[in-house]
């Protein structure tokens, strides 16, 4: 008996471990990608939602408590306990996978899906402002040159043009959410390098690279990485709910009255501790990656549940 | 011992001999550990001047975390070799992974820039 418990453990891990190269693949592709592009990745993460993260976090730890208390209240016989616990688990499971769900909503309302075709009203408002501004730019430069000999004025006419084709340019709607979204975040100074070329001046007089400057379509990729991995933890996430609600109703149908069966709990649990400790490294490579403040942090959370009103 | 008449009892004792379920106590004193170093994880997340170094704090952090996870909650803590050489080999394989991986990328463009 103890070595079939043994022999189903370690079937378990077996299975575990193939989780792990899984999560691997995914986490050893976006390690590349951040050291190739390690400013793109962090004004990413400085556009994610830390609050309702940071919660889910505490969430999961605790469901990971639960779950063990469950499997010693099979394991003494309590089949209360059992009952209890693998309902709270259930809940608390649930509970992040609601605030997940909350959060992929609000980031689809910022317009944060690489590739997306529409610009939230704020952004479009933003890009008409800056394009005018471009526009008009350019008009005064044109009409300077007029003042000016030849050779200055030509090259004065020309940069108008440039100025007013850039502000012509269609709006690529992710950068321009993206932009938006970062302007909540205050302790994010990056500037996009796609505005630096002429916001700054004729290349080559750039000086003031900040720390964190974009690549907008970089930025793109990361949200590839933040939406397929939490997308796969959040699968992971669904199955183990499921898991949970079958054995709370063969708990209640009296299969773990035999107490030996605290293996089928106990399996589970490892699998359940798995999604934990995969998220232990999702927080700090996806959510904490970039600058984030606990205040700013709090107040996305604050605002996702509908407690503050206003802001963001 | 499976023809018995209390296999509930007798199953129980078999397996309290060879293999300990931990007791509430020590389960909450991990998780209390554990929650501190989740505190620890957001607080490391939210020094913004670290630079470089961030990044490698909050994952000692995280591997800190997930280590005791494995230990205590996954009970490796009485997992017999063959299971304890199974998770390490996980951690083995994903090393490779990152490593050939890794060593590939990082030197594609040494010639280029």
């Amino acid at each position: 008996m103890g070595q079939q418990l043994a022999t189903v453990r370690m079937g378990m891990w077996v299975f575990l471990v193939t989780e792990v190269l899984f999560f691997g693949g995914a986490f050893c592709a976006y390690t590349t990608y951040r050291i190739m592009y390690p400013m793109d990745f962090e004004a990413g993460s400085a556009a994610l939602n830390v609050g309702i993260a940071g919660v889910n976090t505490f969430l999961l730890l605790t469901s990971s408590l639960t779950i063990t208390l469950a499997m010693r209240g099979c394991f003494i016989g309590s089949r209360k306990t059992l009952a209890r616990c693998l309902l709270l688990t259930t809940l608390l499971g649930s509970a992040f996978l609601g605030l997940k769900a909350r959060e992929y909503f609000l980031d689809y309302e910022e317009g944060l899906i690489p590739g997306v075709s529409k610009l939230t009203p704020a952004a479009a408002e933003a890009h008409a402002a800056r394009t005018a501004a471009l526009y008009a730019e350019g008009e005064k430069l044109q009409a300077d040159a007029k003042a000016e000999s030849d050779i200055v004025a030509r090259d004065l006419y020309e940069r108008g043009a440039d100025l007013k084709s850039r502000a012509a340019l269609p709006p690529v709607a992710f950068n321009e959410n993206l932009k938006v979204a970062l302007s909540h975040n205050k302790a994010f100074t990056g500037r996009p390098l796609d505005e630096q070329a002429y916001d700054q001046g004729p290349a080559g007089t750039s000086t003031a690279a900040g720390a964190h400057d974009y690549d907008p379509y970089k930025v793109q990729l990361f949200f590839m990485f933040y939406y397929s991995m939490t997308g796969l933890h959040v699968l992971h996430m669904i199955i183990g709910i499921g898991l949970l609600i079958w054995q709370y109703v063969l708990t209640a149908r009296g299969f773990f009255d035999y107490t030996a069966r605290y293996i089928y709990i106990e399996t589970m649990s490892l699998y359940w501790h798995f999604v934990d400790m995969v998220w232990m490294f999702i927080l700090p490579m996806l959510y904490l990656t970039g600058p984030h403040t606990a205040g700013h942090a709090i107040e996305q959370f604050k605002h996702a549940v509908g407690l503050a009103t206003g802001g963001h | 011992m499976a023809h018995d008449h209390h296999p509930k009892t007798d199953v129980h004792i078999e397996e309290a001999v060879t293999h300990d379920v931990a007791p509430p106590g020590r389960t909450f004193v991990v998780f209390f550990i554990l929650v501190g170093l989740a505190f620890l994880a957001l607080f490391v997340g939210f020094q913004n001047d670290l630079g470089p170094w961030k990044v490698l704090a909050s994952l000692c952090v995280a591997a800190v975390q997930a280590s005791i996870l494995a230990v205590f909650f996954m009970d490796l803590r009485q997992a017999d070799k063959v299971t304890w050489l199974i998770a390490l080999s996980g951690l083995f394989f994903s090393g490779l992974q990152f490593l050939f991986t890794l060593t590939d990328y990082m030197t594609r463009y040494l010639g280029v820039l």
